[in-house]
Parts: structure tokens; sequence; C-alpha cells
């Protein structure tokens, strides 16, 4: 199995042993009414539009905020999906593998057995500091207007 | 990891409402009053007071009094706190993995 260089300037690892049967969390990501109730935090909702389970599938979410309407929140292409093992996807591609207006990241979600439960691990990787970086040349406080509108559609309410 | 970084978190849960990021936007463009920031919005003046103070509190804006009007301006330092962008990302990550963790163990404890 593939295993990326970690880059620690544009990656982030998230590991933890879960204390449930790796069928169990594999069914939490996979069945749309079970992801629904754990992938943003309440008290806004997730909608999953699309889950199409397989290479060059749509992975595309909803997201309702203070009870307002369901507005895109996630547009995604999954890349590899290995029953109980492995979710790999991106938001580089959508769906049938058609490039993106603005990739921004490739996540691995691996499963593994452990004997407290599921090893799970999350393996995010971010486009280059390059764009980030231009952000600041061009103008610091302009260019953090459109980053607060990026963040505002990526970083979720933290409950 | 679930207590990542409490000061982390407070910029950015004050970015999840949208009275608060419309008053950033704005506040990005340059200095205003709170009488002109308040304007869009279908608000009583306290409840908009709120929002400024959280974002005040969580060091996103800085307000200063003149006369009998306070002022509200960027806090650069949070923006620098915030180009911590990958901690935003890393605090998204570990709330979601300890939400699907809450979620399963608790769906295994109805199953049995």
């Amino acid at each position: 199995m593939l295993s990326p260089a970690f880059d620690p300037a544009c990656d982030l690892q998230i590991s933890r042993v879960i204390k449930a049967p790796r069928r169990t969390v594999w069914r939490a990501w996979t069945d749309p009414a079970r992801f629904e109730q754990w992938w943003v935090p309440a008290p806004a909702k997730c909608r999953v539009q699309e889950m199409d389970l397989r290479p060059g599938g749509a992975f595309i979410t909803r997201i309702s905020e203070q009870g307002g309407e369901f507005v895109p929140h996630l547009n995604a292409c999954f890349l590899a999906v290995d029953d109980l093992e492995r979710i790999v996807f991106t938001n580089t591609l959508l769906a049938g593998w058609r490039p993106a207006e603005q990739p921004f990241m490739t996540a691995i979600i691996t499963l593994q057995d452990h004997e407290g439960g599921t090893h799970y691990a999350a393996h995010v990787m971010h486009k280059t500091r390059s764009d980030r970086d231009m952000h600041a040349k061009m103008g610091f406080i302009d260019g953090w207007g459109t980053v607060i509108g990026q963040l505002a559609a990526q970083v979720e309410r933290l409950s | 990891m679930a207590h990542y970084s409490e000061h982390l978190n407070g910029i950015f849960q004050a970015l999840a409402d949208p009275t608060r990021r419309a008053v950033l936007q704005r506040l990005s463009r340059g200095p205003a009053s709170i009488t002109e920031l308040a304007e869009p919005f279908d608000m009583a003046l306290p409840s908009f007071m709120k929002h400024i103070r959280l974002l005040e509190d969580s060091g996103w804006i800085q307000t200063r009094k003149e006369g009998r009007v306070r002022t509200c301006g960027i806090d650069r330092k949070s923006f620098a706190a915030a180009e911590g962008w990958l901690s935003a990302q890393r605090a998204v990550w570990e709330g979601r993995t300890d939400r699907l963790e809450r979620f399963v163990t608790v769906a295994r404890k109805k199953e049995q």
C-alpha cells in the first residue's frame, strides 16, 4: 500500500485507537445516514448529497448552519476505497476525476485492527504554502478578507 | 488531543457565525465604527454588541472609544495566529475524529 511521505509544512496526521470494532467505524464512515451524524459539529447539520464509494466516485456534502438552508460544503472525489481498510478522497478532483477549481487537500483514512478496537488514522495533505505566501505578498489585510471566506467555508464550528 | 489549543479554538469558534464573519470581512477593508458595522444587520444593538465582544475576546478585533464613537479594527496578531492555518485544519480533523469516536462508541453500547 502506497504510503506517502509526511510533509510537516502541509500535512497533518491524526491517529488514535477507537474502542469499537473496525466494521462499526467503517460503517460510521461509509453509511451516509451515520456519517451525517458526526462529520460536522452540532448544531450545524450535514447532509450527504453523494457518496459514491469507488475510485472517481462523487463525495459531496452540504452543511446547514444555525437552521439555515443547506449550502455546499465538501465537493470531492474518492480516489481509493478499500473495504474496511482505507478511504482516500480529494477535492483537487471532482466526480469522475474532473479537475476542481480550488484544489485544497487529499485525505487518507486508514483503519486497522487493534487489541483495543480500531486504530484509526487520518493523513491529510494540503496544497503547498506557495499560495499562502503569495497572499502575504499581495497585501496582508486584503488577502485575509479572502482567507476569512475560505476559512469560513472550510473551518467549521468547533464545539 | 481533544483539548487541542483553547486559544486557537476560540479564534476559530469566532468564525463559526455568519454575522461575525461578515464583520471581519468588512473590517478587512479597514476600521469602522460600531454603528457602521451594525447597519447591514437586522439585529438589536445589544445582540450585535455580543458578537463584537466575542470577536474582541477571541482576539480578532480591537476596539477603542473616541468621544462617543467606538471604532473597531482588525487585530493583526490574531491573523498571525490564524496563519497557523494548518493548526486550524488540524483542529477541524481532531474535532471530526472526536465526534466519530463518540459516535461509534455510543452506537456500540446501543448494539450491546
